[in-house]
């Protein structure tokens, strides 16, 4: 029973007894709701949430009041020239992946450069680049949407590929794996981890702190423009603003998978978590039927009640 | 370890730029003023200064109240929301009031306790609960949002023209919307000379120190978020004047932009440093720099692009501004 | 009946037990000191009687009547004022503003600043002949000294008026003039009927200025006696608890005369120009008044702090300290004693703080966890640190083990040169026995190390040479039969207003 109940405490078991919660609820408010086709559909889109939220991940991990509030203009952004370079043509989906990856990973270090060389908080220096971001696609596009996916790539992100699961799902889970490993096994995760934690025990002990914290933002820049592509083979095509939804709740799903937002402590797979149970609550909300307000209202009550568990700060008194 | 040694007198330029970092802002302020006239010979006539002034005046507002949050160490990403929820609450009761004279009266002190109370809200969660401000700000601003929508789903309602005319007229051959103005920074000069001002920056520079001090951190930063709502109040209350209706969205860009006005005005993010003074400012310069972007008539396209980089840029040298020696309690 | 009663006060920190009993009583008009080793509980105690921590369990009574403090603000609001170790100033605020922090002079509710400035300059003059520099009240506090910050927050503390005034460690950054003018005030509080809670581990200033003695040792109270009925040796032999064994010297082999590192003229932050020579086995100790600018010589060595001027050269070669990973890479390891900058990383892994260093410096992608375990297994032995597994947080060890896994941490990349900055600050005896153990073995087998304390009798015991500095220069060389306390304060304290040799 003591097992049980430090298990409990873990932040992902919160998680996943929290979906399981949202899932029978709906399926007893709106039967079919927990049918295997609407947990496909959510986990789909479940992770176009969850690989933006990979990036928040290893900036909030970097410590340093790390945030990347950039990354829902990168998404639009990296869809945008996604569509364009591929123009529905699949032999150029991979240069067109590659050539997304680079630039957008060359955002992030942007990011990176600015918060560790010029010391311009995270908060702000982010806040900065997503105008500058948007305000380049707006520059790029004119203001008319383009671009449109090749058949391959939506193929391989919406098609059912094994138990009706569409290949983004399985895309998630080779990253979730990816990012997993990565952070527990290598000397760039433990490097990631340590200046989280404490940033002049991590100097003391040679781990090139500045590095370190710069190549998060840029792998955030890069997985923002990779969900800029995924979202792109989901959707066909993109429309300008497409990713400003995605900033804050990666920020949440982060912190609901048991990171910290000060840094140093947190794995991917509870963030995995944590983007599922947004999307959940989202769709239970909208099925509910109840009106647009009632749905704001609840969410944000919602993710309030979860800051009780999650959210709360060291006491000041001893 | 005790640290290396450094001087007691601290060359005069710096003492001066940190008792008032806002210093370099005028310095901008200035300087877009003088693209601005450049630009659009009519600038300075007073007709076009108080024009300018009324579309400034919701986010500079809502950055005065900002800063206090700011000060003390926190941020209010709700800011905005409270700003749409004070307007539709006050539109809706005048408007569905008929517009009496009792009507205004109500509805204003209705949208002014709305404001207040989503402060509170705020504040408790923070302070008295101890949630983490960004996540828990973002939170009760969707519900803020939500509620907003809930009391007004669509932009409408009608105010009356006695109340809207009031608005854009004047009192004593001033007009209404620099008594506003005078008015915030009145209460800003005011606020700076209480005790509770040295309390906020002390627990935004050192919470740990200023509990230990004795000082009632907790309520401080309630205080602040209150602040906050009642700015974002007066907002919501200016834009029902502005616009004579009240719309659900209208706050919604707000919040970002009074956290860049903030930092432009060189409060700095991590608290204690900083003035409402200069989130004055930094309002203006934000609001010149669209001007002078309109007025360049700059290829729409680029106008995104080109207010982007500048504002990065102002944001970057915000910062620096604010920056000081590292804090080594 | 007096002032202040503690009697029973039990506080523990997650597995580590602060205070077990604690019993303190303090008479009205009475300066008593606190004291014990590090660790022993007398800085907790003080923050259970000043509000700022809860204890589990005991009493606290004030004029007989017991309090239940629920914040710091009960204990200023009962007259209790205290002076904090660690500080509690606010550096972006200026000094007067940070001196009347909360106690502001109103004039009809506002802050009167006229009246703040003048207070403030008013309270530095007592303190103005013992300063070098004059203190400007509007100053802030991030530009000041360190002396001079310490001298803020005294005056902070004083002008409060407290009726309890509770002083932990306030002299630690103070030349003798300055701590006259200190004890000139404490003086004066005590003859207006005040009481005063004295915290040092300067022997001296505790039989100078205190009424009575209180000694705590690993969390209860152990003696408790009126100053003049007692001697140095009985307190330090209550505070260290079985009689001081004297220091067996090790049997060690002898430093030999290979050089492993030369510096010449080396100058950073406040160091002159330093020269010295270590040879390879040998420990080279460096001594004086502490912020003399051994700590700096040790961080700059290790690229921590940038170089003015000077060269070095290891093993013959010239070596530029750029950053700590390029030191790592020529064998050097640092280490220090000041666990909340320089310690373990709490919330991970004991497994990971241990290879992190040897991680880095080799450039590993991958974390080859057999590998490292049986590289760093010898390690964890030879420290004697044990653990339930790799995989527990660190901070289920105690302090002294944790310093293991820091030591185990610098270890692991078996480097030439160890730079020791004051690694035993705030850890028991027997840990520090056991890192003296583990510094002659490695000597032994041909490791050099640079070694700073401000426990001078530590330095005595254990390093072969010692450089004595002063105002960021070496002054005095001391080796073989010079290795003397007398000698050791004699060149310390021998330029400047410092306290009178021993």
């Amino acid at each position: 029973m003591q097992s049980l109940v430090t298990l409990l405490k873990r932040p992902l078991a919160v998680a996943l007894l929290a979906i399981l919660v949202l899932l029978a609820a709906g399926e007893l408010l709106s039967p079919g709701f927990a049918s295997w086709r609407q947990i496909v559909s959510m986990v789909t889109i479940a992770g176009l949430l969850g690989v933006v939220a990979a990036g928040q991940n290893l900036v909030i991990l970097s410590g340093h009041e790390g945030i990347d509030l950039s990354v829902g203009g990168i998404v639009s952004f990296g869809a945008f020239l996604a569509g364009n370079l591929m123009q529905q043509t699949d032999a150029r989906i991979l240069p067109a992946v590659l050539a997304v990856m680079v630039i957008t990973f060359a955002i992030g270090l942007a990011n990176g450069l600015g918060v560790t060389v010029l010391r311009v908080p995270p908060l702000v220096m982010t806040l900065g680049m997503f105008g500058v971001v948007k305000g380049g696609l707006v520059l790029l596009t004119r203001g008319i949407p383009s671009g449109r996916a090749a058949p391959l790539l939506q193929a391989a992100v919406i098609r059912p590929l094994l138990l009706g699961l569409p290949g983004i799902v399985f895309i998630w889970a080779a990253l979730g794996l990816a990012l997993t490993l990565m952070l527990r096994r290598t000397t760039f995760g433990l490097s990631l981890y340590a200046i989280g934690t404490n940033e002049r025990t991590a100097a003391v002990a040679g781990v090139p702190v500045l590095r370190t914290r710069a190549l998060a933002f840029g792998l955030s820049g890069l997985l923002a423009g990779l969900t800029g592509i995924l979202l792109l083979g989901y959707t066909g095509n993109v429309f300008i603003g497409a990713g400003d939804g995605y900033a804050l709740p990666s920020v949440i799903a982060v912190v609901i998978g048991g990171t910290s937002l000060a840094g140093g402590a947190g794995s991917y797979v509870g963030t995995m978590a944590g983007a599922v149970f947004l999307v959940v609550l989202q769709s239970i909300l909208t099925t509910l039927s109840i009106p647009e307000f009632g749905r704001q209202v609840i969410y944000g009550l919602t993710l309030l009640a979860l800051m009780l568990i999650y959210g709360r700060q060291r006491r000041l008194r001893g | 370890m005790p640290d290396t040694a450094r001087p007691a007198r601290p060359r005069r330029g710096r003492l001066l730029t940190q008792r008032h970092p806002y210093l370099l802002t005028i310095l901008v302020f200035v300087l877009l003023c003088g693209i601005n006239t450049a630009l659009q010979p009519t600038f300075l006539l007073p007709s076009v200064a108080v024009s300018n002034l009324s579309s400034f005046l919701p986010m500079t507002l809502v950055a005065i109240g900002q800063t206090y949050v700011i000060l003390g160490a926190d941020i209010d990403l709700s800011i905005g929301t409270i700003v749409s929820l004070v307007n539709v609450i006050a539109a809706t009761i005048i408007d569905s009031m008929g517009g009496s004279p009792l009507s205004i009266v109500l509805g204003l002190t209705a949208g002014l306790a709305a404001g207040l109370l989503a402060g509170l809200l705020n504040g408790v969660c923070v302070a008295l609960l101890r949630f983490q401000p960004i996540v828990t700000t973002f939170a009760t601003g969707v519900v803020f949002a939500g509620l907003a929508l809930w009391v007004l789903p669509q932009a409408g309602g009608q105010v009356p023209p006695a109340f809207y005319e009031a608005y854009a007229g004047g009192v004593l051959g001033i007009p209404t919307v620099v008594w506003v103005l005078l008015g915030g920074i009145g209460f800003g000069l005011l606020v700076r000379r209480l005790r509770f001002y040295h309390a906020l920056r002390a627990t935004g520079g050192n919470i740990q120190a200023a509990y230990q001090t004795g000082l009632p951190v907790a309520r401080v930063r309630i205080t602040a978020y209150v602040i906050a709502g009642f700015f974002a109040a007066v907002a919501g209350l200016v834009l029902v004047g502005e616009t004579a209706s009240g719309d659900p969205l209208v706050g919604a860009s707000l919040t970002m932009s009074s956290i860049c006005a903030v930092v432009l005005g060189g409060t700095a993010l991590s608290g204690c440093v900083g003035s409402f003074a200069g989130s004055i400012l930094g309002a203006f310069v934000l609001g010149l720099i669209n001007n002078v972007i309109f007025f360049a008539q700059m290829p729409f396209e680029w106008q995104g692009l080109v207010q982007g980089l500048i504002i990065l840029a102002a944001l970057s040298g915000g910062v620096m501004m604010a920056r000081g020696r590292a804090d080594r309690t | 009946m007096p002032v202040l009663a503690a009697s029973g006060v039990r506080k523990r920190f997650g597995e580590v037990v602060a205070l077990a009993g604690a019993e303190f009583s303090l008479g009205a008009g009475e300066v008593h000191a606190l004291i014990g080793a590090n660790g022993c509980g007398k800085s907790t105690l003080c923050k259970v009687i000043a509000g700022a921590t809860a204890a589990d369990a005991g009493e606290i009574r004030i004029d007989g009547e017991t309090v239940r403090f629920t914040g710091p603000q009960d204990a200023v609001a009962s007259g209790i004022g205290v002076f904090y170790q660690e500080l509690s100033l606010i550096a972006r605020m200026s000094v007067a503003e940070n001196i009347f922090l909360g106690r502001e002079p109103l004039r009809r509710d506002f802050v009167d600043r006229p009246r703040l400035h003048a207070a403030t300059a008013a309270a530095l003059a007592s303190f103005s002949a013992a300063l070098a520099d004059a203190i400007d009240p509007e100053a802030q506090v991030a530009d000041l000294t360190a002396d001079q910050r310490q001298i803020v927050e005294l005056l902070k503390v004083l002008t409060a008026e407290p009726r309890i005034l509770i002083l932990d460690e306030a002299t630690a950054a103070l030349d003798r003039d300055q701590v006259q003018t200190v004890f000139r005030c404490i003086r004066e509080l005590k003859a207006r009927g005040r009481s005063i809670i004295f915290i040092s581990h300067r022997m001296e200033e505790v039989f100078d200025i205190a009424d009575r003695i209180t000694v705590m040792r690993n969390g209860v109270t152990v003696l408790s006696t009126p100053t003049a009925e007692t001697t140095r040796e009985a307190v330090v032999t209550a505070m260290v608890g079985a009689a001081a064994t004297a220091r067996t010297a090790h049997a060690r082999h002898r430093p030999g005369e290979e050089v492993a590192l030369l510096a010449e003229g080396l100058a950073a932050s406040r160091l002159a120009g330093v020269s010295f020579v270590l040879h390879r086995g040998e420990i080279l100790g460096f001594g004086g008044l502490h912020g003399q600018g051994q700590s700096e010589i040790l961080r700059a060595l290790f690229g921590m702090l940038p170089m003015r001027a000077g060269r070095v050269s290891i093993g013959g070669r010239p070596y530029q300290p750029k950053r700590p990973l390029v030191a790592m890479r020529r064998s050097l390891s640092y280490l220090s004693g000041d666990r909340s900058r320089n310690g373990v990383l709490a919330i991970r892994p004991i497994f990971e703080n241990l290879v992190l260093s040897l991680l880095v410096r080799d450039r590993r992608l991958v974390v080859a966890r057999a590998r490292l375990e049986r590289l760093v297994a010898p390690i964890v032995a030879r420290l004697k640190l044990k653990f339930s597994s790799y995989d527990a947080p660190v901070t289920e060890l105690s302090g002294g083990n944790q310093q293991k896994v820091v030591i185990g941490r610098s270890l692991a990349i078996a480097p030439a040169i160890m730079l020791l900055d004051d690694p035993t600050k705030g850890i028991d005896m027997q840990a520090k026995e056991d890192l003296y153990a583990t510094m002659d073995e490695l000597c032994a087998q041909g490791m050099s190390i640079l070694l700073y304390s401000s426990d001078d009798m530590e330095l005595l015991n254990v390093a072969d040479r010692i450089l004595v500095f002063n105002a960021g220069q070496v002054v005095a060389e001391l080796a073989g039969e010079n290795r003397t306390e007398y000698a050791l304060y004699h060149a310390a304290y021998a330029t400047g207003g410092a306290l009178a040799d021993a």
